[in-house]
Formats: structure tokens, sequence, C-alpha cells
């Protein structure tokens, strides 16, 4: 359950929201301007609303930050 | 490869990744095993941080989600190699596919071994107020209760979703294995869902923000 003082945020549903299947093609370009330090929100708005608001997708790019940050370009 | 206008500089390593893992290329089996080899360090890293999901899998089970989400995401990166344009260097690229093989099959481990029973999700006990004040807790009182007027308001399915992922924090991909859709599906019902009550907790003249409003 949640708190009413969180009452903005549970119902949080902001114009611009690009929805999970756009997210999903560019996970990775969001993931790669955050690893060099770039906003990635200024190329992709509609992405960056919807991490806010969809925790499946948030889940999903939390841990590719993390395993790119982590394993980034593997020892061959 | 194909290049928008939020890429990376071209890294030689990503190009060398492409180039081996195509068929014919003498080094394909090496690249191969290679990469399969790192999609398999992702995909346990990747487990055990969602390990909460899973509640007390044993050893075995648990390795065998790892391999089985390293395996399919290799096959999706090798079936999707052409689609590869270069907007992130291609380790992350492919890592991508672990997560999105991961977020699946924890979803169905967690379905099969809890799925969450409709009786289970309730909403009519919203939380009680912590305010100080007698007067800011009657007015929270009053707003609880528009809001549990305008959840009963909403479509069946909504209703269902917000229930599920909002307030009773249902794993959004968990809920879409139980209703037979996917991700993107359960999460439109969802921005309907908050847009709709947003839309009644202002029209009750609440204490609720516009500025996600249409």
């Amino acid at each position: 359950m949640t708190d009413l003082r969180c009452l903005d945020e549970l119902l949080r549903a902001e114009d611009g929201d690009a929805g999970c299947t756009a997210g999903e093609e560019i996970l990775d370009a969001y993931v790669e301007l955050e690893l060099r330090g770039v906003d990635p929100a200024r190329g992709y708005p509609g992405t960056a609303i919807h991490l806010e608001s969809c925790p499946g997708c948030r889940a999903d790019h939390d841990g590719l930050l993390e395993a790119a940050r982590r394993f980034g370009d593997a020892a061959r | 490869m194909n290049r928008g206008p939020h890429t990376v500089p071209p890294d030689r390593e990503s190009e060398q990744w492409v180039e081996q893992l195509r068929p014919g290329h003498p080094r394909r089996d090496r690249a191969v095993a290679d990469l399969r080899e790192v999609l398999l360090r992702v995909a346990y890293h990747e487990l055990s941080r969602r390990r909460g999901q899973l509640g007390s899998i044993s050893g075995p089970e648990f390795d065998d989600l790892a391999e089985q989400a390293a395996d399919d995401a290799l096959v999706n990166v090798l079936t999707r190699l052409d689609n590869f344009r270069g907007l992130s260097r291609f380790t992350t690229w492919a890592y991508k596919f672990v997560m999105f093989e991961v977020s699946g099959k924890v979803a169905r481990h967690t379905w099969r071994r809890q799925p969450p029973s409709r009786e289970e999700l309730v909403f009519e006990q919203l939380p009680d107020s912590q305010a100080p004040h007698p007067g800011d807790r009657l007015e929270q009182q009053e707003q609880l209760s528009a809001l549990s007027a305008a959840i009963r308001r909403l479509t069946e399915r909504q209703r269902e979703v917000f229930v599920a992922v909002a307030l009773n924090e249902v794993p959004i991909d968990v809920l879409a294995g139980r209703l037979g859709t996917n991700r993107n599906a359960i999460y439109k019902n969802l921005f309907d869902a908050r847009r709709n009550l947003r839309a009644s907790m202002v029209a009750a003249g609440h204490l609720v923000a516009e500025k996600y409003a249409a």
C-alpha cells in the first residue's frame, strides 16, 4: 500500500510518455549516454518520462546501467 | 551501420564483435562462445539483483534460469545482428537482451510459484493518515474516500491493473503473465487508470496537482 503523501506520484501520468516499446528500442543508447555523463532526457525525452512511471522498464534500465558499468566491454 | 542523431562515437571493439559474429567469419565460433560467456555473467548478476522476486529458489534452479536467459539472449543477438545501429557499444546492446530475458523469466517464475490472487489485491484499506493535525487528517480521509470511489469507477481492467501494480506492487510483468498479455498493454491500462483517477480527484476539488494532466 502507499501513503497518501505519495498520491501525486501514485497518479503520475505525464504527457509525452513514450511507452514501453519505444523505450526498449533505444534503452542501450539511453544508458550509454548516461555512462558518458550526457543527460539522456535531451535526446530521448519520452523515454525519460516513461522510466519515471513504468516499474518494469525502470528495472530493466537499472539492470542495464549496472551491467554496462560493471562488465563494460568484456575482455576477450 | 545506420547511425541516429543521439549516437556515441563508433568504437573498434563493437565493430569487431559484429564482424566476427557474422556467419562465415573464421573466428565466429570463438566470438559466439565469448559472447555467451559474458551474457551468462550478466544474467547471473541481474538475477542476483532481482533475487527478492525469486523467493527461495535453489542453486540448480537459479543456475538454470541464468543459463536459459543467456542462451535466449544470445539467440536474439545473433538473429538481430543487422539491427545493431551503433547507438551504443555492442556489449551494452547485447546486455539489453539479457535484461529482457531475465525480466520475462523472473516474472514467469514468480507467477508459477505464487500467482497473485485477485482476492489478495485490495484497495479498500487505503493507508491510515499520519497527519499531525486533526484538520489535515480529516482532509486526507476525504481524499482517500474520493480516491476509493474513483477507483470503483474505473473500467474493470483499469481497476485490476491499478490495484495490482500501483497499490499492491505486483510486478508489471507478473500481472501481464497472469492476464495473458504483455508489459506494454498493462502499462497502457495503468497510464489510463492513473489519468482517469487524477481527473476524478481534480474534479472532486481535492488537492492534486495537475502537472501530469492533459
